[in-house]
């Protein structure tokens, strides 16, 4: 009744404005942008970048949006099916090969060998815009590892003068820095039950022992298991709390930062951070001890940027990558979000933090993505809940990544890793 | 003997009054927690005591969420979403309450069952398929659009709710209306929703809790800044900087105030209107 | 005579549809394509890799069989049915317990009721949060614990606790609104069947279990009922407060279900976790309407 008729309403409205002609010949094509930048450094620079863009030519007008994280790879997920995706979208490096197998990004590989400057981009971040072929459906725009926090006002106290150097003198030093009764653990991580969880727990499971590190493909191997029995051992002894499986990265930085934790795993955007810290103490930065001395294993993070299927003007849009991923651009964007390039040819000028950035950097040679593989969120699940049962259940570290294996093993038969 | 008497009542009535105000200050603690931390500084949220009251008290998280550029905006959609949500409970859920109340239909068991069963449908279920045809009517990103979606819960509990009401509307009233020559249309509007008033406040109050709430719908059908209600704030304050409980707080003391404070209004009608529905069935 | 009243009453009849057929027709339209959508991706193996690409194909109850063959399902089952009927005894005993008590005429009865309802009216996201926030290791409630000298445990930590904290919650949104109902189906209750028991030498437990419980089936089972359904499809709140974690403890077939479609893209399993869901509160439903013929007749 008086519904119908309303409803009957919208829907030839909606028709009629659909309809219509929106721009005239020779304006420039309207172009969304979604993407999820929280912290307000990258938040507002995403703003004004787009303006500029906007302003420096009159092929499309990009409108920006923001979309929060959780919300916007749903958009993604539905998008695939119904067709309604933003012309270009920002997406966490290991998401992206899901979303390129659910065919929500577009193939653009042409466009950009044309460029010709994608020798320059770093092999990791670069393969997590690929499909298992090798073709590239969109940019890495910024790139971050992780590295050790040390307060060095407490290991002074604990007797240390240095940064921890192997893993032997790293157990001893979260060992000797735990202090129970002035609520101080030696070691804060985040293992929470999601894709922040696997990438900081990454590096102790692909940590090299005695010569030999292995790939979430062989977790059931010395090296891997050695890894999960050193944090296990942790937490079994009160020198990591037990909440870090509920503990975002963010969450478990600010307990470094509240000096909570003696040591901490650190992402390069916490260097942006610092200023939490102030002059409470004193705080150094070193690449984590994961394993034998002189080695260090990460993991690659990093955003990236697609043009998504049925874009407008789709050589309008890689034009802006391109301008977005061009070496000068990059190396700004480094240093007002506090990430690292993804190309080696640009250079980012830090104006703050400059040792800590410089051991991120050298990290960096260190780093290893994940995957990238379409499955890989269910590779992930396996990795973070394998880590939390030992943690939370104290089950045996090597029946944790035997379980894992069950469920990695036929994934990657199918599809092997890169 | 009266006197003795009233005495024993008196101070039975004080005894309950006092268990009463106890069970209360224990039940509402939580909220009292809610409210207080989100009058606290950042550095006694994160502090490492726990204090149960700002001992610095600060207006900064309210600030930060009313002074957010996209608060009045917000503001206005989650209105929206509410009057649009009850909009449509009242015009569909109240005609169909009455139908199945007051009259025998054959298959009325089949409506039942349908209204039943639609309360069953959680959001992981109606979300995809949900999004795929209002993408393909073109419908997405518009005001009705989450309101829509809701109210295909709200109606139903609008119909098991009121239905009892109906049907214990005494028949003479339905007679003198149409003795005073009312067609049924008419009998129903002038006659029968006023003597539901009750029930019809509690839908009301219910049906803009359920759009003034709603999260789910909203955020997925309407990706634009312009559309978003306040809930979709809840996002804002758990970023890479971590949980700001402080402001995360106050945010949740916002969002309920106006549920609060329509409750205080309609207090008396809410209480009659849920109690009939649910049980004297 | 009677023919006169045939049509009156078939006129009647259509009368009715016209008022009904509109939300009903509501209803088929916006919720019967996602039921139907649902049931048939729950036939089929679509995910990540076959989404868009097609080779999807029917695999008729395949999924349904791995789902109860799969560990961490059964598990979120369990959880599902634990913490109904966990939240159901709770919220059902205290709520009743509170309803005796508030159904007394005294003072501060009215307002104070009404005071209770708050906690009912917060939106399930801000009490995930809080909950989050007091269950936390140092948050309020071990805090408060402590001041007992009770070392209360890691909540939200071990696989033990962190359900019965997300119960606990759930059943202080749940209590008020049980109590409601039940003070209503109380005072349906005429004083003078009490009065007489007592002259007769009843004393008040045998006057709570003889007359209060068989008067208050009626409605006793459609709050449990009612209950039954919203509190089994919970989602909300242990999404947000644990996202069902730790270790699937408090994964429930909602939280369960999404996780699978949204985060792994196994859409079909997804679908089938929903449909498991789905069909358990359907016959609950059919119970409930059983229940409720019976009354009316």
């Amino acid at each position: 009744m008086k519904k119908r008729l309303l409803t009957t309403g919208i829907a030839a409205m909606s028709l009629m404005v659909s309809a219509m002609p929106v721009y005239a010949e020779g304006s420039p094509t309207e172009v969304t942008l979604w993407h999820y930048f929280d912290a307000s450094a990258d938040a507002q620079a995403i703003v004004e970048w787009v303006d500029e863009y906007n302003s420096l030519q009159s092929d499309i007008h990009i409108n920006c949006t923001y979309v929060s994280r959780e919300e916007l790879m749903n958009q993604y997920t539905i998008g695939a099916l119904s067709g309604e995706l933003p012309d270009i979208g920002m997406v966490d490096s290991p998401d992206m090969a899901s979303y390129i197998s659910l065919g929500v990004f577009e193939d653009i590989t042409s466009q950009l060998e044309e460029w010709g400057e994608l020798d320059q981009f770093y092999e990791g971040p670069l393969s997590s815009c690929m499909d298992s072929e090798g073709k590239l459906y969109g940019l890495p725009q910024n790139t971050n590892c992780l590295a050790l926090a040390c307060n060095m006002d407490v290991l002074a106290e604990a007797g240390y003068d240095h940064v921890p150097a192997s893993l032997d003198e790293f157990k001893e030093m979260v060992a000797a820095t735990t202090n129970a009764d002035n609520d101080v653990y030696g070691f804060a991580m985040c293992c929470i039950s999601t894709e922040e969880g696997t990438f900081q727990l990454l590096p102790w499971l692909r940590s090299e022992l005695n010569g030999e590190s292995v790939n979430v493909d062989n977790l059931t191997a010395e090296s891997a298991i050695n890894g999960l029995t050193v944090l296990g051992d942790f937490v079994a002894n009160g020198y990591m709390s037990k909440e870090c499986v509920n503990w975002t990265q963010a969450d478990a930085f600010n307990q470094f930062a509240a000096g909570k934790a003696a040591l901490a795993e650190v992402g390069t955007w916490h260097l942006a951070q610092t200023d939490t810290i102030g002059d409470a103490f004193k705080y150094e930065f070193c690449m984590l001890p994961t394993g034998d001395a002189g080695t260090s294993t990460s993991t690659i993070g990093g955003e990236n940027f697609g043009i998504c299927s049925g874009a407008e003007n789709i050589e309008g849009c890689v034009d802006f990558l391109k301008w977005l991923c061009s070496k000068e651009k990059e190396g700004e964007w480094a240093v007002t979000a506090g990430k690292i390039p993804t190309r080696q040819d640009a250079t980012a000028d830090y104006t703050y933090e400059q040792e800590g950035f410089q051991v991120f950097v050298d990290e960096m040679n260190f780093a290893q993505a994940r995957g990238p593989h379409a499955e890989w969120p269910t590779i992930s699940e396996a990795v973070y809940t394998a880590s939390q049962s030992v943690f939370v259940d104290g089950t045996a570290p090597a029946d944790a990544l035997a379980a894992a294996m069950e469920k990695i093993t036929p994934i990657v038969e199918e599809t092997p890793l890169p | 003997m009266k006197e003795n008497v009233g005495q024993k009542e008196v101070r039975r009535d004080i005894r309950n009054s006092v268990i009463a105000v106890v069970l209360a200050v224990f039940f509402l603690f939580p909220v009292y927690w809610m409210i207080q931390i989100s009058f606290k500084s950042d550095a006694e949220t994160f502090g490492k005591i726990l204090t149960y009251y700002p001992r610095e008290f600060t207006f900064e998280p309210w600030l930060v969420n009313l002074q957010d550029k996209t608060f009045l905006l917000s503001l206005r959609n989650s209105f929206i979403n509410g009057f649009i949500t009850m909009g449509i409970t009242l015009v569909l859920g109240i005609p169909a309450a009455y139908g199945m109340g007051r009259y025998r239909v054959r298959g009325g068991s089949i409506f039942l069952l349908t209204f039943l069963v639609a309360q069953m449908l959680p959001a992981s279920l109606t979300l995809t398929p949900m999004y795929l045809i209002f993408s393909k009517m073109g419908f997405l990103g518009t005001h009705f659009t989450a309101p829509v979606a809701i109210a295909a819960a709200s109606i139903p509990f609008a119909i098991i709710t009121l239905r009892p009401y109906f049907k214990s509307v005494p028949i003479s009233l339905d007679e003198a209306a149409r003795l005073d020559g009312c067609g049924s249309v008419r009998a129903f509007i002038s006659v029968m929703i006023p003597a539901v008033k009750t029930g019809i406040i509690t839908i009301i109050v219910i049906s803009f809790l359920n759009g003034w709430n709603d999260l789910v719908y909203s955020m997925t059908f309407n990706v634009g800044e312009a559309m978003r209600p306040l809930t979709a704030n809840i996002y804002k304050f758990q970023n890479a900087y971590g949980t700001k409980w402080n402001c995360i707080m106050a945010y949740g003391t916002i969002l309920v105030l106006p549920v609060i404070l329509l409750f205080i209004f309609l207090q008396k009608y809410i209480v009659g209107g849920l109690v009939a529905g649910a049980v004297k069935d | 005579m009677r023919k006169r009243s045939l049509s009156m009453a078939a006129r009647k009849s259509r009368e009715a549809y016209c008022f009904i057929i509109p939300a009903f027709i509501y209803m088929l339209l916006v919720l019967g394509y996602p039921l139907i959508y649902n049931i048939v991706l729950s036939f089929k193996n679509v995910n990540v890799k076959n989404l868009t690409k097609g080779g999807a194909i029917f695999v008729g109850f395949q999924n349904y069989i791995d789902l109860f063959q799969n560990d961490t399902f059964v598990l979120v089952l369990k959880n599902t049915f634990i913490f109904t009927i966990a939240c159901l005894v709770f919220q059902f005993t205290i709520g009743f317990a509170l309803a005796m008590f508030f159904y007394q005429k005294f003072r501060l009865s009215g307002p104070v009721r009404g005071l209770l309802l708050v906690s009912y009216m917060i939106p399930m996201s801000v009490t995930g949060l809080l909950g989050k926030n007091i269950f936390s290791n140092a948050g309020l409630v071990n805090n408060l614990l402590g001041k007992f000298g009770v070392s209360g445990p890691e909540w939200l930590v071990n696989t033990s606790t962190a359900l019965i904290a997300v119960i606990i919650m759930n059943c202080w949104v749940g209590i008020p609104f049980n109590m409601l109902l039940l003070i209503s189906g109380l005072s349906s209750i005429s004083p003078e069947v009490y009065e007489s028991a007592s002259i007769d030498g009843a004393n008040w437990g045998q006057r709570f279990l003889h007359i209060t419980i068989p008067l208050m089936k009626g409605s006793m089972l459609s709050v449990l009922m009612l209950g039954f359904i919203y509190t089994f499809r919970a989602f909300d709140l242990m999404y947000i407060m644990t996202a069902g974690g730790p270790l699937n403890s408090t994964d429930v077939l909602g939280t369960y279900s999404y996780m699978l479609s949204f985060t792994q893209y196994e859409f079909s399993k997804g679908s089938a976790v929903a449909m498991v869901l789905f069909v358990c509160l359907f016959i609950v439903g059919l119970f409930y309407l059983r229940l409720l013929s019976k009354e009316d007749d």
